[in-house]
């Protein structure tokens, strides 16, 4: 099994998970190969940076 | 010829319903029928990556469980996945996941993500094959 090779890494599977989820919406919604980039950028960025944003406004609370 | 007219003869004669039927049964084959090979192609090595990355996150693959209703989606997101779940489900040997594993949470969310792009791609071979897009 591939969990067991890769570590149990949130941030790496987070980011695969971000990379397969834009690149499916960049070529479901866009049609041609430099929109479809732009938008893969896009929705990378703000899937990681969302991610990362709302793991550091929860840092401070207590678990 | 236009982009528009060209994709609209490339769709000449092809039936939505089998478009839908076959984008289910395997990610991509819908397109395929529609005659959009490279994106039937990049569609499922997405969707198939998303769900055997699943499956070796120990998640779950669904069954509907009455006392819990949320249950009902879940299963049906998971169904979307067509014979991938069907054969993950025969051939598995650990279907419902495992609960103790560190990265079951992220398994079942990749298992759902998995079928629930294959029901958009379901909707946009129908979409295609209707001439909408």
């Amino acid at each position: 099994m591939i969990a067991s090779i890769l570590p149990v890494d949130h941030f790496l599977i987070m980011t695969v998970y971000a990379v397969l989820v834009s690149g499916f919406f960049a070529l479901l919604w866009r049609e041609s190969a430099r929109e479809r980039r732009r938008l893969f950028a896009i929705l990378l960025v703000a899937l990681v940076g969302g991610g990362l944003a709302v793991a550091w406004l929860m840092y401070p609370f207590p678990s | 010829m236009s982009a528009t007219a060209e994709a609209t003869a490339q769709t000449a004669g092809r039936h939505p319903a089998v478009a839908v039927a076959l984008a289910w049964i395997f990610p991509g084959l819908g397109h395929l029928y529609l005659g959009r090979r490279r994106t039937a192609l990049l569609y499922a090595l997405i969707v198939t990556v998303t769900f055997l990355l699943g499956l070796s996150f120990e998640g779950r693959l669904y069954t509907i469980d009455r006392s819990q209703p949320l249950s009902i989606l879940a299963t049906f997101a998971v169904s979307g996945s067509g014979i991938l779940n069907l054969a993950a489900r025969f051939l598995s040997d650990n279907p419902s996941g495992t609960i103790l594993a560190p990265t079951y949470e992220y398994g079942c969310a990749y298992l759902l993500t998995a079928g629930l792009m294959n029901l958009l791609l379901m909707l946009d071979a129908w979409d295609i094959a209707r001439g909408k897009k």
